[in-house]
């Protein structure tokens, strides 16, 4: 029985969907085991998140609105600036600068601030550890995330780069989640403004990088989770599978394939040995947002190359939109003989999305456990609607406008709506 | 000892649901998109049906009667729910067979709309007991426990954690019950889900009564335990059947 198509649709998606739910699952006990500790005598920090306005629980309902707003303000200013400041070193060839940038920041959300939270969860738990052990544990860690993160011509395993990604994600949201509640909200809702303009409106700095590296050729600059297939090289692949509405079915392809090398015609199709015929298409990453202020901008970007003879269905439409996927790339073996390296690209998703949306349901995760279910259920079927939308727009989409609108409404309604019912049915035992 | 009891709860009422998703669900992504949309749409109905009834509560009187209501109108809500689920699942159907010829793999078998069933099942019931017990979990893992009066027998968290296993079972296969009825417009089948669903909800008013839960949640149990067998023996005479169909064909 050759396996049905139930298994092959959706692998992409779901290879998205599950580093940003261990984020969040991550990013909630952290926020649980944390806040128990130091609640009473927590200290307001000043962030570049906070510039402006420091709230305090004494202040009115109006002053707290006014200051969170002018601090979102001030936070998304910085952040453009700090991305249009990427952009200008971008378009004139500082990839190195850049590169190292990258590897600093990583090495310091890592080292200190990771460290600090490492250190807050040693207390908490009274884990009997060393000042010695415990600086040569975080410096390895350290050294090697800093290592995973751009590794040129070293060969990391994706799984470790992957990792690392969502570990600095949580470090980032775990910071983000010591804002107070009402700065949390604004700078939400602010951040993902910031994103859809920043993506999709022409001038808007991530559109340019994003097209100037697809340009180039080129990966960009910046911290971005890769759902790359974990399958070993020359098996064969089911491919990708996305629900797609009304596209022509290579318009949706995503992940993508491309060798490089002398190579012969791929086996399934036409391929008679001709030489590989690269098709570049526009990019489909889903873009996200800058990074926490003062470090950098994350960015997805993908180029896709495609060997012209795979796609034998190439315009064919399919009338309702369906669902794609599937295509058995790749012949494991090369006809001529020929040495062929294969690298897939996945989808790509920006750290920013990882920590924007962790930081959303840290902030529910201080209210009560059912605003955290809702919150991650709203953000992670938002994710799906905007994994669709790319598939069908097939360019880079903002990542945060839709999970954050939907996070935040549902965010609201349960607590407003469905707590008092749900508690007030559930603690007479009624059930339905 | 509070944290292993709060893990004990919430194993309780989803260690079965954690098993089925391990070993159906979690190979297949399409089915977990499946279980994540169909808790999505749970979450929904809860968040409508109490906005509804956000301006009625809290019951002040002592009566049974507005909760005899609430039991039924949040039960008829979320059948209406299952026939739009079913549409959409419909319209799907039609598209992943389209696909599956296109791509000249085999179109879905009648396992895989089993499966896509259990998963949107296994949605239900997982919201239910999410949103109903493990949610109102939070405090179990403090050093403290809580009864409620009216069935003193046992921790709330306790209770709750049992009767949601209850409901889950029956949401999960009420919902293959459903879809298959549904295929093949067989009335007995399309019938009798709302019917259980009903009579587990009012079910539960036993429990209103002081003590009452002694009696309810036997009685709960025996309708989720005839729901599974009835299940069981639905999907085992259509498997046989097709079975003979198909064993000419591949002769």
């Amino acid at each position: 029985m050759d396996g049905s198509i139930l298994e092959s649709i959706g692998v992409e998606i779901i290879g998205v969907m599950s580093p940003v739910s261990i984020c969040m699952l991550l990013v909630v006990l952290l926020v649980y085991s944390l806040t128990s500790f130091n609640s009473p005598s927590v200290e307001p920090i000043r962030t570049a998140a906070n510039l402006v306005y420091l709230e305090a629980p004494s202040d009115s309902t109006s002053q707290k609105i006014e200051g969170s707003l002018l601090n979102a303000l001030v936070f998304v200013i910085l952040i453009a600036a700090v991305t249009f400041l990427l952009v200008v070193l971008y378009y004139y060839n500082f990839t190195n600068f850049l590169k190292n940038y990258m590897r600093f920041s990583a090495f310091f959300v890592l080292g200190a601030m990771g460290g600090s939270i490492m250190l807050s969860i040693v207390r908490q738990f009274s884990i009997p550890v060393d000042a010695i052990t415990c600086f040569i544990l975080l410096f390895n860690f350290t050294v090697v995330g800093v290592v995973s993160v751009f590794a040129e011509g070293i060969p990391i395993p994706i799984v470790l780069r992957q990792v690392y990604m969502v570990v600095l994600g949580i470090i980032v949201a775990a910071w983000f989640t010591n804002l107070p509640e009402w700065t949390t909200w604004t700078l939400l809702v602010a951040l993902a403004v910031y994103d859809l303009v920043a993506v999709l409106a022409p001038g808007g700095p991530l559109k340019i990088l994003v097209e100037l590296a697809s340009s180039r050729d080129d990966e960009l600059p910046a911290l971005v989770y890769e759902a790359r297939p974990t399958v070993s090289r020359g098996s064969r692949r089911g491919g990708l599978g996305l629900l797609v509405g009304g596209v022509s079915s290579d318009d949706v392809e995503v992940e993508m394939s491309r060798r490089n090398g002398t190579g012969s015609g791929s086996g399934s199709g036409s391929g008679d040995g001709e030489s590989v015929e690269m098709m570049d298409e526009e990019t489909s990453p889903l873009v996200p947002n800058a990074r926490d202020g003062a470090f950098s901008v994350s960015v997805g970007g993908s180029d896709q190359f495609r060997q012209a003879e795979i796609v034998e269905d190439e315009g064919e439409r399919t009338p309702l939109g369906a669902i794609l996927g599937m295509r058995d790339e790749m012949e494991p073996q090369s006809r001529g003989g020929d040495v062929r390296e294969e690298m897939t690209r996945g989808i790509k998703l920006g750290l920013g999305d990882f920590v924007f949306y962790s930081v959303l349901v840290g902030r529910a995760a201080m209210y009560d456990l059912m605003t955290v279910y809702a919150c991650y259920l709203a953000i992670i079927s938002g994710l799906g609607c905007t994994l669709i939308l790319l598939s069908v727009f097939r360019h880079a989409l903002p990542a945060l406008p839709i999970s954050i609108a939907l996070g935040i409404i549902f965010y609201f309604l349960t607590r407003v709506l469905m707590e008092p019912f749900v508690v007030g049915t559930s603690t007479n035992l009624m059930m339905f | 000892m509070t944290l292993a009891a709060g893990i004990g709860y919430v194993l309780l009422a989803l260690g079965p649901s954690l098993a089925l998703f391990v070993t159906v669900v979690s190979t297949k992504p399409f089915l977990i998109l499946i279980l994540l949309s169909s808790t999505l749409l749970w979450l929904i109905s809860l968040i409508v049906l109490s906005g509804f009834w956000k301006a009625f509560l809290p019951i002040k009187t002592s009566a049974w009667w507005p909760y005899v209501i609430l039991i039924l109108t949040s039960v008829v809500f979320q059948e209406g729910l299952r026939l739009v689920l079913w549409r959409g699942y419909k319209k799907m159907e039609d598209m992943l067979d389209a696909f599956a010829d296109r791509v000249a793999k085999p179109r879905l078998y009648l396992t895989d709309k089993m499966q896509i069933a259990l998963a949107g099942g296994l949605g239900h019931g997982v919201a239910h007991a999410v949103f109903f017990c493990l949610s109102l979990l939070t405090p179990s893992f403090g050093p403290a426990t809580f009864y409620v009066d009216k069935c003193s027998y046992a921790p709330f968290f306790l209770i709750s954690a049992i009767i949601s296993l209850a409901f889950v079972t029956i949401h999960t296969f009420s919902m293959v019950i459903a879809f298959n009825g549904y295929a093949q417009g067989n009335k007995s089948d399309q019938l009798i889900v709302p019917a259980i669903h009903i009579i587990a909800g009012t079910l539960t008013l036993v429990n209103l009564a002081s003590s009452g839960c002694i009696v309810g949640i036997p009685l709960l149990y025996i309708v989720a335990l005839s729901t599974l067998a009835y299940c069981g023996k639905m999907v085992w005479r259509r498997l046989t059947e097709t079975q003979i169909r198909l064993a000419p064909q591949n002769q």
